[in-house]
């Protein structure tokens, strides 16, 4: 069975780890520390390649893989079994959602290998981990087996573990535990999340399209084996438990689906795997009251590591929100969104609130990333607006739409802002917003370059930072006025805190901290990370559609199929059960009529 | 006929939309070239006029192309003063309006609706001589017939597109797109030539960026002052930016467009103000100025969600679209949604409106019957609904929404504070974006989108617009620095505007918009030229100015004269003559009289207007005769003064020119009739409503201030108080009959108030920006003092648990295990004995053994058996 996306795929996901191999063998000495950095940027730059070529179709793909722009479904499948016991397979793909996540990872992967530059510290042990920690990124974007995802999110932490512990600030062996133990809490929900839906996920009960369409039955089979195949699998007597992503979405969107009749602790499995996954995903993303990790993490972390903190891991947490959550658990999606959309509302004003009060120029960074993914966190949460009692999909799609746009927007902006902080810190080393001032005049390419990426997470229009925004706020309306009003007031907050430290960093006459000899002009490797970035910056700010080319189609089937959901599965049964109830009350209501007209009597 | 249309429409967006963009291609070519373009980028400035003046060609262009096609019927404004009133006719609506004046309310909006859409034609006919202008409109209001719009449509002729789609989908549109009428093309006019004067002047303002400058308003920690390269370019390429942001505005096709180009013209502000970056005050000022504008815009974001939320679309005007089918799908913009046709342009609620107010009754009615069924009883229900006030609240959110937005860019009350301190921009910023364009941008919005705005809105905008004028008319009064003065004259008369706006007098509010922005910007490249010579902006170390620098002293009298409205108040052959202010300010206050008089419960709108009238003179005069009259008070700065170079002063006669005529009337031709020619549809006629926030008000038709017996009055109390204002001033400054200082002893504590700024920034300190700190110091704090403490705590709780666990592990079961070994060792060591080797005595354990068991076995069984 040929798979024509398995190599192109495989080689995006592993590459990195196999270089990462060969670097830790001693066939490489330590000491060739100019080696192994041009060897790791080599790796990743190759890795952007290819995954630039796949998702471009003007770039013609790269081994026959080529990524269809429109088409909404799921593209370049591989799919291979792996544990066969339990089902488990190597099942990967990408589409519209995950695809310009990943050329984001591979891209900033690349800019980010360029700032460790200035690592010298155990060189080549810092870039085996760097370079693993990019398979475990690419891996948990493009992995559509639930236990191939858990394992590459896992695969990610531990390499960020020791990232920040071994080459980060003071407090880096803090910090980096802070990370890791609260990531793995969120792991161990999901894991719980996985196996109940694993236990209850039944396979047979697909029908013969959904089969094909979730890739359980390849079809690039044989139409005669397929059937087979499908005549299998219904026939079975036993429930076929999967990890299939896919299937398991099916299955949770199901009428009577087994997630929802199921029960844990008297509420309804979906539920409760929807809250498991979500504070999972939640703590990654992350938002009040579980971000405290975020700012530690990034004060102590190198530069590049901050990069890929804060434009890629991140992103995890909104991706697995989209596409794990809400589609296998629409009844938690449904129920909970107040929760979601809450989060969001609250990250984004508290986030600016402590953007605003810190003294660290990277840990205000820190905190503006924690506002802005609360916009995504509401845009995700829109998704359940009802408009009237009909379910007006394209304002939900609207808010997703601008949620995956900010996501990737973010990616872009916060690894500028951390990597402007960067530069500043490896000059005079010191990050304290008081002892700054007149940048401008000093590097001015530089503060040229820094404040444009400042205002594009200031949500200037024009830079990326505004359309996700937008989206977002403008589809909270029809959910809640109330959020909505909460979210536009945001924009105060960020124009004042953005703009104080724009202040106090680059105006101002003169420089007044420590080292103010070592502030020299940006170095051409300095200005070959920044331009790229402002570059985007812009790209997508005047010409956002090349990112909604990629990421509308999928969203917006997405979001349409859990709307129809919404009013042919979920609708009915809420009418049912308040129908139910009314007849109760009717009922008590003549009971107690007929009693009280007895006992009058 | 259509097709002659359509083509105009593709000329104009053309034409227009370039003259948008050259600004931007100068700004891109000054960033990445601009110290390149010869010695320290001094051609930067010719390229940034370069654009700026094709720009200009262009809208004169457009507006020839406009003025061909489309020429004014005729500027009831311009011919009340101009020529109608001695006309001598007999003009029924005219007579109408005086008969009726002061009557009862409903009598204005009768007036208006019987007649008011067609006063204008009433004019025309009056000068009937003229054929080709009779002609023409009767041609215009045949084309509306064509379109079915009914003759009352005949006076409003737009073109709308869109360029480019940011965003598209069927919940939402951002695009780039164009909405151009006769305010459209004409403001591109005004813009595009105060910006090139100002180019001009700012070439040889700026000259001192050209080499390494010493700032003496910086002393570095050092002590010595700031010395540092100059940034030509950098100004130039700001403003470029700024150009291609503000005719963005002007031509923005859409809300959301208004809304992008708004944020940027405010960062254009930021980098403007913040010029002068080493200086503290000054960066302060720039994030004053863009923090305070995004408290409006936060105000204007939850506008455009109310009006997108229910409508879903964000365009001003109709869009055309093809639909699969091939046949024309009409989408109505905002304008025809809140005025449709069929109601006669009259405003009311839209249905989206109704229906999203109206929410919970929809969810009922689709609770029981199906979504198609649902529709159709909701569009049943949608008239009953209205009528009973549904969505009546949505529509004044959104009016008040954006008119916050409004607030914000053009500085009124409460949002006022930032313009006076981003003065500290270099003085052409002031002149171009802090009072002729940027901050009109408000006013213009509040005018583009009138058509939305409901009677209750208008009572609001009408109380800020007064309030402002009259907080910073006294504010004024006080002021010391001859550009705070201005600066603050500067918020007076964008109160004027708003004013207008709220009171119906809708061309009244744009008219003064166009002559404020001449007479504004001449004041301040005044000011700065003074400023250039004295290099202070102290007045009181000014005085006798005139001799030395005849050019600015004189020039800057005609804009003196322009912003008090100096004219003659009676006709002269027919004519009223005066300065460009002279027929604003009249207008402004003929609508406030009417109004006062239809709703005698706001009188005090008038008289705030008439005051406001009086102050500015006062003020004014003040400025001139302290800065040019009199003996020098400061030998040192009087003995370097000069004139300022012909590339500044040049600006000045054009500008004090046009500050002179651009009220001006020739036949039809000016501006106000220009403007009548954009009125938007149905706001001719007056309106009653609200209720919401105020009491029911009328809004009279503005026509009705036109009757001779409003005007006449209205003209003499500009008049009277003007004139009387610059007599107070020439009191205490020329004639030194009064001493100033001895009323500001006197009067003390109001005098301090005054200076004080009324203790704005004080309060806003204390209320908004110590709490913001505050609230962000506990968010900070919290994060480590609670969620983090709660974190240590499980981490130290899970330790101690760990070592109990470890104790446990150590004592109990290691010691259990240990104790189970030492016991077996021993007890086999104790068995050892047993092993003897001896048979007999193995033969004896075994039979004991088994006996044992036996036993045992039989006790167990005895009890499971006897136990049920």
């Amino acid at each position: 069975m040929s798979q024509p996306a398995f190599w192109p795929l495989t080689l995006i996901l592993f590459l990195p780890a196999i270089v990462a191999f060969v670097l830790s063998l001693p066939i490489i000495p330590k000491a060739r520390e100019e080696l192994i950095r041009w060897i790791a940027l080599a790796t990743t730059s190759v890795v952007f390649v290819i995954s630039l070529m796949v998702a471009v179709p003007a770039l013609g793909g790269f081994g026959g893989a080529l990524f269809s722009l429109g088409d909404p479904d799921m593209q370049l499948v591989v799919k291979l079994p792996w544990i066969d016991a339990f089902g488990i397979e190597y099942f990967l793909g990408v589409d519209g959602i995950s695809m310009p996540l990943v050329v984001l990872t591979t891209f900033l992967s690349v800019l980010a290998c360029g700032a460790s530059w200035t690592i010298s510290k155990h060189v080549k042990a810092y870039f085996v981990l760097f370079l693993l920690l990019e398979t475990g990124m690419i891996g948990v974007f493009v992995s559509l087996d639930f236990f191939l995802f858990y394992v590459f999110w896992e695969v990610m932490l531990l390499p960020m573990y020791f990232l920040i512990g071994i080459w980060g600030g003071p407090r880096r062996e803090y910090a980096a535990i802070k990370f890791f133990l609260y990531t793995l809490l969120g792991s161990v929900l999901m894991l719980l999340a996985i196996l109940m839906l694993y236990f209850n996920s039944d396979v047979s009960k697909l029908s013969g399209e959904q089969l094909l369409a979730t890739h359980v039955v390849s079809p690039l089979l044989e139409p005669a084996m397929q059937a087979d195949r499908i005549a299998e699998l219904q026939a079975s007597e036993t429930p076929l438990h999967t990890f299939n992503l896919l299937a398991l979405a099916a299955i949770g969107q199901m009428p009577n689906s087994p997630f929802a009749t199921a029960q844990v602790f008297g509420y309804s499995l979906e539920v409760v795997a929807f809250l498991l996954l979500l504070i999972g995903f939640v703590i990654k993303v992350p938002v009040v009251p579980v971000h405290t990790w975020l700012p530690d993490a990034h004060v102590e972390a190198p530069t590049p590591i901050s990069m890929i903190l804060a434009g890629v891991l991140l992103k995890l947490g909104g991706y697995g929100i989209i596409r794990i959550c809400y589609p296998i658990c629409p009844g938690g999606g449904f129920e909970l969104a107040w929760l979601v959309c809450g989060l969001g509302v609250l990250s984004m004003v508290y986030g600016a609130f402590a953007a605003l009060a810190q003294k660290d120029f990277k840990r205000m960074v820190a905190y503006s990333s924690v506002s802005h993914m609360g916009y995504v966190m509401l845009g995700l949460g829109v998704w359940s607006a009802v408009a009237g009692r009909e379910y007006a999909w394209e304002s939900w799609a609207q808010g997703v739409n601008g949620a995956m746009f900010q996501m990737l927007a973010h990616g872009i902006s916060s690894a500028g802002m951390f990597f402007m902080v960067g530069v500043l810190y490896d000059r005079v080393h010191h990050r304290n917003l008081e002892e700054f001032g007149g940048i401008f005049g000093k590097m001015p390419v530089y503060a040229g370059l820094a404040v444009a990426v400042f205002f594009a997470g200031l949500g200037l229009p024009g830079l990326c930072g505004f359309i996700g925004e937008v989206l977002v706020t403008l589809s909270a309306w029809n959910y809640s006025h109330m959020l909505a009003v909460i979210s536009a007031f945001t924009v105060i907050l960020t124009a004042g805190y953005i703009l104080w430290a724009i202040q106090r960093v680059y105006l101002g006459a003169e420089y007044r901290g420590p080292h103010e000899e070592a502030l020299t002009p940006m170095t051409q490797r300095e200005l070959a990370i920044a331009t790229p970035l402002v570059f985007l910056a812009v790209l997508f700010g005047v010409y956002p559609q090349s990112l909604f080319d990629y990421v509308t189609p999928s969203v917006n089937q997405q979001v349409e199929t859990l709307a129809d959901w919404t009013r042919d599965v979920r609708d009915p049964e809420l009418r049912a059960k308040a129908e139910a109830m009314q007849t109760t009350e009717v009922s008590v209501v003549n009971q107690v009529v007929v009693n009280s007209g007895v006992s009058t009597q | 006929m259509e097709l002659v249309e359509t083509d105009l429409g593709a000329t104009l967006s053309t034409l227009l939309g370039l003259a948008w963009l050259i600004p931007l291609g100068s700004f891109v070519a000054i960033l990445f070239f601009g110290p390149k373009m010869g010695p320290h980028g001094r051609n930067s400035a010719w390229v940034a006029t370069g654009a700026i003046g094709t720009s200009f060609v262009l809208s004169l262009f457009a507006f020839g192309n406009w003025m061909v096609t489309h020429p004014p019927v005729s500027g009831h404004h311009g011919d009340d003063h101009g020529v109608s009133e001695e006309a001598g006719h007999d003009d029924h609506a005219a007579w109408d309006v005086q008969d009726r004046a002061g009557k009862t309310p409903a009598s204005f909006v009768n007036f208006a609706e019987e007649h008011g859409e067609a006063a204008s034609d009433g004019h025309a006919d009056e000068h009937g001589d003229d054929h080709a202008e009779a002609h023409a409109a009767d041609g215009h209001a045949e084309h509306h017939d064509d379109h079915g719009h009914g003759e009352h449509a005949a006076e409003k002729i737009a073109y709308s597109g869109d360029w480019y789609r940011l965003y598209s989908s069927p919940s939402l549109v951002l695009s780039i797109g164009w909405y151009i009428d006769s305010l459209t093309v004409f403001l591109f006019v005004m813009v595009t030539f105060i910006a090139t004067c100002i180019h001009v002047y700012a070439s040889g303002y700026m000259h001192d960026e050209l080499h390494d400058i010493t700032d003496h308003e910086v002393t570095l920690a050092s002590g010595e002052h700031l010395h540092r390269p100059g940034r030509f370019p950098r100004f130039f390429q700001a403003l470029s930016l700024f150009c291609f942001s503000m005719l963005g505005i002007v031509i923005a096709g859409n809300l959301a467009m208004v809304f992008m180009f708004w944020e940027l013209v405010g960062i254009c502000s930021w980098f403007l103000i913040g010029f002068y970056f080493e200086r503290k005050s000054a960066s302060t000022a720039a994030n004053k100025a863009f923090i305070v504008n995004r408290v409006g815009d936060f105000g204007m974001l939850i506008g455009l969600m109310a009006l997108w939320g229910a409508l879903g679309t964000l365009h001003f005007g109709d869009s055309v679209s093809v639909d699969a089918d091939g046949h024309q799908v009409v989408q109505p913009g905002l304008f025809s949604l809140v005025r449709p046709a069929e109601n006669g342009h009259a405003l009311q609620v839209p249905d989206g409106m109704v229906v999203a107010a109206a929410a919970n009754r929809v969810g009922d009615i689709a609770s029981v019957v199906s979504p198609e069924e649902a529709r159709a009883v909701v569009e049943e229900q949608v008239s009953g609904w209205r009528a009973r006030g549904y969505g009546n609240w949505l529509l004044v959110i959104a009016g008040l929404g954006i008119f916050c937005g409004c607030m914000g860019k053009s500085a009124q009350v409460p949002l006022h504070v930032w313009l006076p301190d981003a003065m500290e921009g270099p003085t052409p910023v002031s002149a171009l974006v802090h009072s002729a364009t940027m901050v009109a941008a408000g006013v213009y919005l509040t005018g583009r989108f009138y058509p939305v705005l409901s009677p209750d809105v208008l009572v609001v905008i009408a109380y800020i617009g007064a309030i402002t004028l009259f907080i910073a008319a006294t504010i004024a009064l006080v002021c010391t620095d001859i550009k705070r003065v201005l600066a603050y004259s500067t918020v007076s008369q964008l109160g004027y505007m708003m004013l207008a706006l709220g009171l119906g007098g809708w061309v009244a509010g744009l008219f003064h918009l166009v002559t404020h922005a001449f007479f504004k910007s001449l004041l301040f490249m005044c000011s700065g030229s003074v400023i250039h010579a004295c290099h202070t902006n102290d007045m009181r170390r000014m005085g006798g100015l005139l001799k030395k620098m005849p050019y600015t002293g004189w020039t800057m009298l005609v804009g003196c004269l322009a912003i008090i409205g100096a004219g003659i108040p009676f006709s002269l052959g027919g004519l009223h003559i005066g300065l460009s202010g002279y027929y604003s300010k009249d207008a402004i206050l003929a609508q406030a009289l009417v109004y006062s008089r239809v709703n005698e419960s706001h009188a005090l709108l008038w008289y705030a207007a008439a005051g406001g009238a009086a102050m500015t003179a006062f003020y004014m005069f003040r400025l001139w005769f302290m800065t040019f009259l009199g003996e020098p008070r400061d030998e040192h700065v009087a003995e370097h003064v000069h004139e300022s170079p012909a590339v500044m002063t040049a600006p000045l006669v054009v500008l004090a020119v046009m500050a002179v005529i651009a009220g001006w009337s020739i036949g039809p031709l000016g501006v106000a009739a220009l403007l009548e020619q954009a009125r938007p549809l149905g706001t001719a006629a007056g309106m009653t409503g609200g209720g919401l926030l105020t009491a029911a008000v009328t809004v009279p038709a503005e026509a009705a201030s036109h009757a001779p017996e409003v005007h006449v009055y209205a003209t003499w109390v500009a008049f009277a108080t003007a004139s009387s204002g610059v007599l107070l001033a020439a009191v205490f400054y020329v004639w030194r009959l009064i001493n100033p200082g001895l009323i500001a002893t006197t009067l003390r504590p109001v005098y301090t108030f005054l200076e004080n700024k009324w203790y704005f920034d004080e309060i806003y300190e204390w209320i908004f920006v110590k709490p913001a700190h505050g609230v962000a110091m506990l968010a900070s704090a919290n994060d480590r003092g609670i969620i983090d403490s709660i974190l240590h705590l499980v981490a130290w709780a899970s330790r101690q648990l760990a070592a109990v666990d470890a104790w446990v592990d150590r004592v109990v079961v290691d010691g259990v295990v240990n104790t189970l070994a030492s016991v077996t060792w021993s007890s086999g060591l104790r068995l050892r004995d047993l092993q003897t080797g001896r048979l007999r005595q193995y033969v004896m354990f075994i039979v004991v053994g088994t006996v044992a068991i036996f036993l045992l076995a039989s006790m167990m069984l005895s009890t499971t058996v006897a136990s049920p």
